[in-house]
């Protein structure tokens, strides 16, 4: 079956749910507009939300959107009806949405997900579907399915196994197992991991793997990562047979609330690309400057060093109320590549904004923002920002 | 040594000068003083009064000035008692767990039997930082093993989505999260959802279909961190070459071509080439291109992909100029012959 009629009867019947779920129940809809226009191209872009959720055994949602840059255009991210059976034992969704089980990177589909748990701690979900074309276009024969099966142990850990099936135009794109793992082995130490292994070219497709834990004011977290890019690219792709050369990090992380108001992270690793060797740091602070940290001051740092890619970064940003509805922020980062080139070798860039929050309902923002990109050495924007946001009862 | 002295002198003065922005030395607040009432004998009830028959939708039970004069019978100030006696956040605690948590204290009193203290564990300290219980006080008495195995949370909690709580034990979301979430969403991904919805993921990960990053589009929440954040249109190759591979996990090879095709940068263009000077060589080893192609194939995909795939196989196709493309760790259960890609180079045997 080819993806188009699919693809619309779902969008149809998810609308339909959406549209009964409001009508039969009279319960509160939450809808939230936003147009967004930009004085670059020129663009404009019209957000419409909506959300239905009372009753514990039926969620509604949608994300569409229409806009213009070159030409007009329109999609729809999510449009995705949850059914949930008494007490949790399971759950259908139907329609447009995102799929990641266990080992599986996010997915965007058209199509179903069923999950299913028992008390004991068994979960078994299975989805299938067509994966998602933007701006409404077609390929025939593109489809994705796969699921998962997962045991809590003791609440302390979880382990899952799962399975995806991918296909691009009626051929083999992706087929991969996968396992994850999630443990809390004592109150202070947090772990997880996952893999992917690839069976059409046999070899490990991604790993992470994270430790963490926290002791007063610290939270340290040590981490390593394995991706193999050709075997992340569909293996209809004639770039996926170049061979095995991964890329690993080995790295930590260590978050210090140095003082009530400021917090302090600190993360960096040491990375391997096909036999390259090299590194990366980060330092960000932020400095709430009230109690409820309504205004706030930050500063991040950053150093690349790999072969292939040798810059320093700088941001800096601030945002700070100007009474109990206007709010103003800035937001200010170097970028410099090591050496000079015909492309220049630092590209700042620099934000100011002003937004309006009136409380619930409409709210404001506009900003103006200039910098320096690789391809002109000055370029500017201004954008602009209306929201409503409704509930009716 | 005297210099050592000095810095640590400075360092102290700085600390000490920043104090009350750091938040070292905080604002002045009283926290109400339960501690003492307790200890003079006043009962809970005595100030809360209708609190023991409280349902889910009774007003809260904050006492007013006229409860305390009741006692204090010389207020030593005009103003109204609540202005300093407690705290605002303790107050905003209260009332934010009125709209968000299904909770009754009356249903809670025959078994606590009098006994307040026993779920609002902090009423006896000086400084107390909340006055609500937190939900280890709740678990201490109900045991949730199968709702949380489940996901039911709807027990207590109204709509955790609209709640905005974030764990406070596994699960934090401090720390690098940008890379850590999706580690944790790989096992934990319905428990993800019982607090985030659907347009949460697919704000970011329905690539293709997102008209605008969530991050731009709150382009005035400047303190929201991520990958895409600022000027990341001028950083985005130095990005993609450090971590090959990354961009892969959410963007498909379409992605880097169709936005280099609206800002006519891509192949067919009118814009140069990128590739520097000796990317592609007729000498041995064919220059930079291959060994880059095989750390990055993304990049390569991104504009040479589809039909542009013929420009790599009239030179690598078997028997071409290019040689075997294979590298190191290549395998594949493909039929050569039939399957796609490997037929674009073998079929002509």
């Amino acid at each position: 079956m080819g993806g188009t009629n699919a693809r619309l009867a779902w969008l149809f019947v998810g609308g339909s749910v959406a549209f009964f779920s409001r009508q039969a129940l009279g319960e509160p809809l939450r809808l939230r507009a936003d147009a967004i226009a930009e004085a670059r191209a020129p663009a404009g872009l019209v957000v419409l939300q909506g959300q239905d959720r009372k009753y514990p055994w039926v969620d509604a949602e949608a994300l569409v959107w229409a806009g213009a840059r070159t030409d007009p255009t329109a999609d729809v991210l999510v449009l995705s009806v949850k059914l949930r059976a008494p007490r949790g034992w399971g759950d259908l969704r139907l329609g447009r949405f995102v799929v990641s089980t266990g080992a599986i990177r996010p997915l965007a589909i058209d199509g179903f997900s069923a999950i299913a748990r028992a008390p004991w701690g068994l979960s078994a979900e299975a989805f299938s579907g067509f994966p998602v074309v933007p701006r409404m276009a077609t390929t025939g024969y593109d489809q994705a399915s796969g699921g998962r099966l997962a045991q809590t142990i003791t609440s302390r850990a979880t382990l899952g196994v799962s399975y995806l099936d991918q296909r691009s135009h009626g051929r083999l794109a992706d087929q991969e197992i996968g396992a994850d793992l999630a443990a809390v082995p004592a109150p202070f130490l947090d772990l997880a991991a996952r893999g992917a292994y690839d069976l059409l070219s046999s070899g490990v497709a991604d790993g992470l793997i994270s430790g963490s834990t926290r002791f007063g004011q610290f939270r340290v977290e040590l981490f390593g990562t394995h991706r193999s890019p050709s075997r992340l690219l569909p293996a209809t792709s004639l770039f996926s047979v170049l061979g095995d050369f991964p890329s690993q990090v080995l790295g930590g992380t260590v978050r210090w609330a140095a003082a009530p108001r400021l917090d302090l992270l600190l993360t960096g690793g040491g990375q391997d690309i096909g036999g390259e060797l090299g590194g990366y740091a980060t330092m960000r602070g932020t400095l709430r400057l009230d109690e409820r940290g309504a205004g706030t001051v930050g500063l991040e740092v950053r150093r690349q060093d790999v072969p292939s890619s040798r810059w320093t970064g700088v941001r800096v940003t601030a945002s700070e109320p100007l009474g109990p509805y206007l709010r103003v922020s800035t937001e200010i980062e170097v970028a410099a590549a090591d050496g000079r080139s015909d492309r220049g070798a630092a590209w700042p860039w620099v934000l100011a904004a002003l937004a309006w929050r009136p409380g619930k309902g409409w709210e404001a923002a506009g900003a103006v923002e200039a910098g320096s990109t690789p391809r002109y050495r000055f370029e500017w924007n201004g954008l602009v920002r209306l929201a409503r946001t409704l509930e009716i009862p | 040594m005297s210099d050592r002295f000095s810095i640590l002198l400075a360092l102290a003065l700085c600390v000490g000068a920043c104090a009350g922005v750091l938040g070292i030395r905080r604002e002045p607040s009283h926290a109400f003083e339960h501690r003492a009432h307790v200890l003079k004998g006043v009962g809970c009830l005595s100030c809360h009064e209708g609190i023991a028959t409280a349902g889910d939708s009774d007003p809260m039970h904050f006492p007013r000035t006229a409860d305390c004069v009741k006692c204090h019978t010389k207020p030593h100030d005009e103003r109204r008692c609540e202005n300093c006696h407690g705290e605002t956040h303790v107050r905003g605690s209260a009332e934010l767990a009125r709209r968000h948590l299904r909770f009754e204290h009356r249903t809670h009193m025959p078994s606590a039997q009098g006994d307040c203290v026993r779920c609002h564990v902090e009423v006896g300290l000086e400084r107390p930082e909340a006055l609500r219980p937190k939900m280890a006080v709740c678990f201490g008495c109900h045991q949730h093993e199968d709702q949380w195995r489940t996901r039911d949370c709807d027990g207590c909690h109204v709509d955790l989505a609209a709640e905005q709580t974030l764990p406070s034990s596994h699960l934090v979301h401090d720390g690098d999260w940008g890379r850590e979430h999706g580690l944790r969403a790989a096992s934990a991904r319905d428990l993800c959802a019982s607090c985030h919805s659907e347009r949460y993921c697919a704000g970011c990960h329905g690539v293709g279909v997102v008209p605008a990053l969530p991050g731009r589009l709150a382009f005035d929440s400047v303190r929201l961190s991520g990958l895409h954040r600022a000027g990341f249109r001028a950083r985005h190759s130095l990005e993609a070459r450090a971590q090959p591979g990354l961009c892969m996990t959410c963007h498909s090879e379409r992605s880097c071509l169709d936005c280099h095709a609206a800002l006519e940068v891509a192949p067919g263009s009118a814009a140069r080439s990128p590739h520097p000077p000796g990317w592609l060589s007729t000498s041995r080893g064919g220059g930079q291109h291959g060994p880059q192609a095989r750390l990055d194939p993304m990049s390569c995909a991104s504009c040479h992909g589809g039909a542009g795939e013929k420009l790599c196989v009239d030179c690598h196709r078997v028997g071409g100029p290019g040689g075997n493309p294979h590298g190191h760790g290549f395998s594949s259960t493909k039929d050569k012959l039939v399957d796609l890609p490997c037929r674009l180079c073998h079929g002509g045997l």
